[in-house]
């Protein structure tokens, strides 16, 4: 993108602060709010979009499911709810909910009313029956409203509620019922419905139990600018308390016949984007902006995904509660539907599951970008040009360039070396003569006791785990059981040592895990014992690819680094490591320990690590036991 | 991203060519096109004003000789819902229209052989006589060409007896995209890319002025978009007979066309293509965003993508229903929507005269 040619002067002292990484207040936001230069505000916002996502705009197959409409509430602004006596009430069986589902759906996303008539196995049974029929569907089920009614129906603690869904297999829950977090409101609107503190309890709740979950705001009804961005510096704050929260999304408020707008009175376009650009703005700790088309319109939602909005939900099937209220789009959307818009919005479209992971990407020139502050100086000063960046795990790059989605990336080296045949080593890599801070090895006991003993690790890349089990077998001598955990999952209690990577083992290395007494840092031990670098990831590009691609990329990555080596850190470097709790020396300390080279030195190092980790063929997946996740 | 040379050109306000219009069109990103759109469109209409015309569309035939693959309103002689009204059924219809605040009547009609050459004189002279309230905005370049095909007239005394009669404006209509490989395909019997031209470049001369429209999103490419862009703009450099730029989207549903491009063209291809269109034509004044076929919301957009105007209250495919449905709260939903998008309104006539002025009280309602 260019630079900014603001028409509203006013916003150049916001777009300073958003460049430096300083917080927008309310009074920032009311600003934005009331600029007449969409475009730039727009732009601004696009910036932030592409700093956190790059070029993915993800969505998902997925099937809404409302399993009642029967409420014990009545809220104003719902047409949805009914009394068990009218006649349009519903109450789906188990089997109902199941028919709904399609082999193809990767997440379910299942809210409802406040129905008085079921007891709780019913809500367990239909989590354990969806996944046990569809083991691929990740589940995202009950917002916090329908949480705190389980938890006063049926007289169990919120813990307690959490723990049985979890064990039946929910993995996210969604967003809603949040609507705003203002009393006076409420009170107007929905005032049997839990408040603020109730909703954000209930998520940071989830969130400690390692429950990711989504954030919505309801907007375009009798709420003013003040009170929807104190709903984002509310959720803001709860952000920073615990890291759970995946996607923030405004929602557009539906008349219909609620008496509370005029039934053609639908939330302007202008205002639509503008709360999404700016939701982008104040929310800088949200990795995901949703452009919910279901009320946005197709239209508003495709404009979305260049004002800030990485995600346009999904094919959602069979909704009603937006549309009983008016909504005019239509009931689901086809795959091809959305990855046309997604593309024609120059963005590349990802398939993803329930906890944002690339299932499949559709799009030209991919690049792929791995998140963590170690590869931020390739990424900060890359001009793209024909190229299109996707951010995702080294697991899940090494995934996609197997199947020839993406033409280039830093590999985690084991998957560079799995796909030799196909790949093209370039100039750059991702090593470490000593301490590299970001593969941490959190033990309660000393490397010779871990014999027979349980690890977790995560599962991000492969590298680090065959590191650990070269370590663990050829330099101490020992056999431990290798478990993965699931991403984003805090709770190491049944494990005996953790294996830890980027940002989280950066992260952890600063704060300490409790219980965790031994640490080491991977790259250190690598090098006492071999006297040699560690190559942990490769940049290397599909051998196929032109010549003239492959020179375009090769140069994009020489300036951007040179450029970055020379500001070291860069703000943006340090930037990323404010975000995960480092200083700006720590960060200077941490990228200047990196190696972005590769030369002689790496390039035999990397012989010497296949020789270790490759001599028996893929042993590791015998001893490999998935836990949870797939 | 944008080229620094092609900003500069935007920015100093020199043309931009055809291949440089391209590579917008490809490969520019969508806010970057926008910026240039909206630095471009101040230029022209200095004003945060967004025009909008009462106006309606009703059709004095279905019957269509043409068979063109992507209309799905069209009839032969003979079908079971074929009709062409009377002069005097449309004189009733605008009559209705005009006591509803209507002000231009955009007539269509299919090209249909029975209908001689004075059915659509007298049209003019009994509107012009008998409607004095409404503006005539009648015939688009086919219907035009069939005229003269079937009266044996030149398209020059065709124009010049509408003249005559009083017609001063025409709609844009009919040129689809100005490429003959597309309209082969899609309009074989629809008359050249030439024909389209030669029509609008003579009745420029005589003094009409016109609309000029592009459908966009079945099997054209971006040259072809670009090609006729370039020939408008051409012919723009003669007469400056054009109002205004009128693009829309092919709708599949029910065309032959539709079932080779079953999915409508994207809402950012819209925006890209009105924000193309307001850099590249610099000698059209005006850049219509047609919020009725286009969706509301994407109307309101496009005023920020360089259109400045709202196009008609009405755009009625069926002569019996439209009277039916043109009330004031058009005319008032019109105005909020200008006015949500944060601009001021103003009614037109349909030479873009401005009529009355609807001031934006408050740009973003706040309760």
């Amino acid at each position: 993108m260019t630079d900014i040619n603001f028409r509203d002067d006013g916003l150049v002292p916001l777009w300073n602060k958003v460049q430096g990484g300083e917080r927008l207040t309310l009074q920032d936001g009311l600003t934005l709010f009331g600029t007449n230069d969409i475009i730039s505000l727009g732009k601004m916002a696009a910036t932030v979009q592409q700093r956190m996502s790059g070029d993915a705009v993800y969505f998902a197959l997925n099937q809404k499911i409302e399993p009642s409409n029967i409420c014990v509430l009545s809220c104003r602004f719902c047409n949805f709810a009914m009394k068990a006596d009218q006649p349009a009430a519903y109450d789906m069986s188990l089997d109902e909910i199941l028919g709904l589902i399609k082999p193809e759906i990767r997440e379910v996303h299942i809210t409802g009313s406040l129905n008085p008539q079921r007891p709780w196995n019913y809500y367990l049974e239909m989590i354990r029956q969806i996944k046990e029929h569809y083991p691929q569907t990740d589940v995202k089920a009950f917002t916090a409203v329908e949480l705190d009614f389980f938890r006063k129906k049926f007289k169990l603690p919120l813990q307690e509620i959490l723990a049985q869904l979890k064990a039946a297999g929910l993995d996210t829950l969604p967003g809603g019922g949040a609507e705003v977090f203002s009393e006076r409101i409420r009170q107007e609107l929905y005032p049997r419905k839990i408040g603020a503190k109730t909703w954000l309890d209930i998520h940071k709740a989830a969130h400690r139990f390692g429950i990711r979950s989504n954030a919505t705001l309801l907007y375009g009804h009798i709420e003013t600018y003040e009170e929807r961005l104190e709903h984002l510096i509310q959720l803001r704050a709860a952000q920073d308390e615990t890291g759970g929260f995946l996607a923030f999304i405004p929602l557009a408020f539906q008349p219909g016949t609620t008496g509370i707008k005029a039934p053609h009175e639908f939330t302007s376009a202008i205002d639509d984007l503008k709360t999404i650009a700016i939701s982008r703005l104040m929310l800088d700790n949200f990795p995901h902006i949703k452009a919910y088309w279901v009320m946005l319109t197709e239209d508003v939602a495709a404009a979305a995904l260049n004002f800030g909005a990485d995600d346009l939900e999904g094919t959602v099937g069979g909704e009603k509660i937006a549309h009983d209220a008016g909504a005019t789009s239509p009931m689901s959307l086809a795959k091809e539907r959305l990855i046309n818009i997604i593309r024609d919005a120059g963005k590349i479209a990802v398939e993803r599951d329930g906890l944002y992971r690339p299932l499949e990407v559709h799009g030209e020139g991919i690049v792929g970008k791995i998140p963590y502050l170690n590869s931020v100086p390739f990424y900060n000063y890359f001009e793209k040009g024909r190229f299109k960046l996707l951010p995702a795990a080294p697991r899940y790059l090494g995934m996609l360039s197997a199947r020839g989605r993406i033409i280039a990336a830093p590999f985690s080296l084991m998957d560079y070396l799995a796909q030799e045949d196909k790949l093209e080593l370039m100039d750059y890599c991702i090593a470490s003569y000593e301490q590299v801070r970001s593969i941490m090895f959190f033990s309660r006991f000393p490397w010779s006791e871990l014999q027979g003993k349980n690890i977790g690790i995560i599962d991000d890349t492969a590298t680090s785990v065959h590191l650990l089990r070269v370590l663990l077998e050829k330099k101490y001598g020992v056999q431990a059981n290798l478990t993965r955990m699931a991403g984003g999952n805090q709770d190491y209690r049944n494990f005996d040592a953790v294996l830890l990577i980027g940002d989280e083992a950066l992260r952890a290395n600063k704060t300490g895990l409790p219980g965790f007494t031994a640490v080491f840092d991977l790259a250190v031990e690598w090098f006492d014992w071999q006297k040699m670098p560690f190559v942990f990831a490769v940049w290397a590009v599909q051998k196929s690819l032109p010549l003239g691609m492959k020179k375009e990329l090769s140069t994009a990555l020489r300036k951007a680094l040179a450029r970055e080596e020379k500001e070291h850190p860069s703000l943006l470097s340090t930037l990323h490591g404010r975000r995960i709790g480092l200083t700006q020396a720590e960060t200077a300390a941490y990228l200047g320990g990196i190696t972005f080279r590769l030369g002689e030195a790496e390039k035999a190092a990397i012989k010497v690590f296949r020789k270790l980790a490759l001599p028996v063929p893929d042993k590791r997946d015998n001893s490999l036991k998935s836990k949870g996740k797939k | 991203m944008i080229s620094p040379a092609i900003q500069a050109k935007v920015k100093n306000g020199e043309r931009i060519s055809r291949s440089e219009g391209i590579r917008l069109l490809r490969d520019a990103e969508l806010l970057d096109l926008a910026e240039m759109a909206n630095l471009v469109r101040f230029r022209h209409n200095p004003c945060p004003r967004v025009t909008f015309v009462v106006d309606t569309n009703p059709n004095y035939t279905n019957i269509c000789e043409n068979d063109c693959t992507f209309c799905a309103f069209y009839r032969r002689r003979g079908d079971k819902d074929a009709y062409s009204a009377t002069v005097s059924e449309m004189i009733i219809n605008f009559q209705a229209a005009a006591a509803k605040g209507v002000t231009t009547i955009l007539l269509q009609g299919g090209v249909n052989a029975e209908l001689p050459f004075d059915y659509f004189l007298e049209m003019v002279k009994k509107t012009i006589a008998e409607v004095p309230a409404v503006h005539p905005h009648f015939y688009s370049a086919p219907e035009i060409m069939g005229m003269s095909r079937l009266s044996g007239l030149s398209i020059h005394e065709v124009l010049q007896q509408l003249w005559d009669a009083g017609l001063r404006t025409l709609p844009g209509g009919g040129a689809e995209v100005l490429s003959d490989r597309v309209k082969k395909k899609i309009s074989p019997r629809k008359g050249s890319t030439a024909d389209w031209l030669a029509v609008m470049r003579e009745a420029h001369r005589i003094g009409f002025k016109s609309t000029a429209t592009m459908m966009y999103g079945h099997l054209e490419r971006e040259q072809d978009i670009l090609a006729h862009l370039e020939s408008i703009r051409n012919l723009q450099d003669e007469y400056g007979g054009f109002t205004a730029f009128v693009p829309w989207s092919f709708k599949p549903d029910n065309s032959p066309l539709g079932k080779i491009i079953p999915q409508r063209a994207t809402p950012t291809r819209y925006l890209r293509i009105i924000a193309l269109a307001r850099i590249f034509l610099d000698n059209f004044p005006h850049i219509q965003s047609s919020w009725f076929s286009e969706g509301k919301k994407i109307g309101q957009l496009a005023l920020y993508f360089g259109a400045d105007d709202f196009g008609g209250t009405l755009l009625e495919e069926n002569v019996h229903a439209a009277a039916n449905y043109l009330n004031q709260t058009n005319v008032n939903e019109c105005i909020t929507m200008i006015h949500a998008a944060g601009f001021d309104a103003a009614e037109r006539n349909t030479c873009y005269e401005i009529r009355k002025v609807f001031l934006k009280t408050n740009p973003y309602r706040q309760s």
